[in-house]
């Protein structure tokens, strides 16, 4: 499903992001991606959604070689891929079911269709009762599930979560978790989780891709730890 | 149905755009209110101007004079033939002497001195003559100078220096009025493109979340190209209403003349034509001002 070769990555203001690294993921598969801050992490997940090229090697998500898209192809190719930021990035002037609605609009989902499924996917992440919220009405925990539901909504191949608990409590953190992987588990959706919770690491074991200056420092199997 | 579909989001979407971004709207929408404002002053000041000087330069015209011994009309046909043959004359209309006779003597108030005249009837000292209308009144001095060399023309009348003063005097002014509107409507688009501008800047995080779900580009810019053409049309609204209003009321007030000389146009239907420019101006800066700034702020990231 994901499939990346010998790809580095430098910004302009000379840092090394990533220096040539290779891996692959299978369908299905519900992956962490941990290391400390400027490990390269992000770099990693802006080069699979497209939002930055490799400066050498390749990136295939999907069948698509994601550094070769030209710009106003990227929308389209962002479709596979479910990705919710970190900062949850919601339309502020759009309420909750909106937020979600929009994901889907954007595909032409006929209406009645769309509504069933926003209000289906809305209710998987917990959130039904605020679905007419606007963002700033609604906690981070809550923000985070409408993001959830929004990159679900389309059903994508792939999603991709960047510290999806970065600001929540341990219990929240351990709900979202649970979440993800009843979405791993009854969509059949490949499972990317950037973080440096390790409290979630131990308590819900997978495989985990280390990352330390741009270097994949650790590939373990399922119940595997470093340090 | 997909298409129409779509096209009614876009719509739809316009509208709550403008709506939930209400201020950002209210104070684009009054850049594009202010100049529009000066522009339709401006407007309607330099078509006054426009149609006040035709009407002068149309009324200029010469006359020119068939000598005594040219008065048969084989001779009157010939010239007229010659002076229709001169470019850039509108009008050759022929004034016998008694013509010319009848009016002057129909222009003295007084009963007496018209009774004397009419003593000359008999051994009329008129001449037959041409009366000249011109294309454009900056014609005037060669066209004179074409009629003088016509064989069988005693003498050339236009109304003399003065004539030159006007015609010059009002083709500047016109040219001045029309850069000055031109200039105005220049100044409206790059305001209204600036406020535009901004407050899509302020929405470039939104336009990059599009994307990053999905949206393709042009999907994210119609919306915005619905809200750019609301703001110019709400803009427009305004200067409309209030120029009419002015107008109608300048119109009434002076009994449609300016100092007894000039005459204003009509109300209608010139404020419906300036309604229909103001709108059409306001809903071309409007959407220009959003397409550009999109377009901008769509290339920032990836």
């Amino acid at each position: 499903m994901i499939s990346i070769q010998n790809a580095s990555k430098t910004y302009k203001n000379g840092t090394h992001a990533l220096s040539n690294i290779s891996l692959e993921i299978k369908e299905g598969e519900f992956v962490y991606i941990v290391g400390p801050t400027g490990s390269g992490k992000s770099t990693l997940i802006k080069l699979l959604d497209g939002e930055e090229v490799p400066d050498s090697g390749l990136v295939m998500v999907a069948g698509t070689n994601v550094g070769k898209l030209r710009h106003s192809k990227v929308p389209l190719y962002r479709r596979n891929i479910g990705v919710v930021f970190q900062n949850y990035r919601l339309l502020p002037r759009k309420t909750a079911f909106e937020n979600v609605a929009y994901a889907m609009e954007v595909v032409d989902t006929p209406k009645d269709q769309l509504r069933k499924r926003v209000r289906e996917v809305l209710k998987l992440v917990d959130v039904a009762d605020k679905s007419n919220s606007f963002p700033d009405q609604l906690s981070g925990g809550q923000q985070q599930r409408v993001a959830i539901a929004r990159a679900i909504a389309n059903k994508p191949k792939i999603l991709i979560a960047d510290e999806p608990t970065g600001n929540l409590d341990p219990k929240k953190s351990d709900e979202i978790i649970r979440l993800l992987e009843k979405i791993n588990k009854e969509e059949g959706t490949t499972i990317l989780i950037v973080t440096h919770d390790s409290t979630i690491v131990k308590h819900h074991p997978k495989r985990m891709i280390a990352l330390d200056s741009g270097h994949i420092v650790a590939d373990l199997a399922k119940g595997g730890s470093i340090g | 149905m997909r298409i129409l579909r779509r096209f009614g989001r876009h719509i739809k979407e316009g509208f709550l755009g403008v709506g939930r971004h209400f201020g950002m709207s209210v104070s684009s929408s009054s850049a594009v209110t202010i100049t529009l404002l000066l522009v339709g002053v401006l407007l309607a000041l330099t078509y006054n101007l426009q149609i006040a000087t035709q009407s002068i330069e149309s009324s200029i015209s010469i006359s020119a004079l068939v000598s005594y011994d040219a008065e048969d009309e084989d001779h009157l046909k010939r010239i007229t033939a010659e002076l229709e043959a001169i470019e850039g004359i509108s009008s050759v209309t022929y004034s016998s002497k008694e013509d010319e006779f009848n009016y002057y003597v129909n222009s003295n108030q007084d009963e007496d001195l018209r009774e004397f005249y009419e003593n000359y009837r008999e051994d009329n000292p008129f001449h037959d003559a041409f009366i000249i209308g011109l294309d454009d009144a900056s014609l005037l001095e060669s066209v004179k100078t074409k009629i003088t060399n016509i064989p069988g023309i005693d003498s050339v009348y236009d109304g003399g220096e003065n004539t030159y003063t006007l015609v010059g005097v009002l083709a500047n002014v016109r040219l001045f009025g029309g850069a000055l509107v031109l200039a105005l409507c220049l100044l409206a688009i790059y305001l209204v493109y600036n406020t535009i501008k901004i407050t899509i800047s302020s929405r470039k995080d939104e336009i990059w979340i599009m994307r990053s779900v999905g949206a393709k580009n042009g999907y994210i810019r119609a919306p915005f190209l619905v809200e750019g053409i609301l703001i110019g049309l709400m803009g427009s609204l305004v200067p409309i209403a209030l120029i009419s209003f002015l107008y109608t009321y300048l119109y009434r007030k002076l009994e449609g003349n300016l100092f007894g000389a000039f005459f204003l146009v009509p109300p209608t239907p010139f404020l419906f034509y300036m309604a229909g420019i103001l709108m059409a101006i306001g809903v071309v800066v409007g959407f220009l001002g959003s397409y550009i700034s999109v377009c901008k702020y769509l290339r920032v990231r990836r």
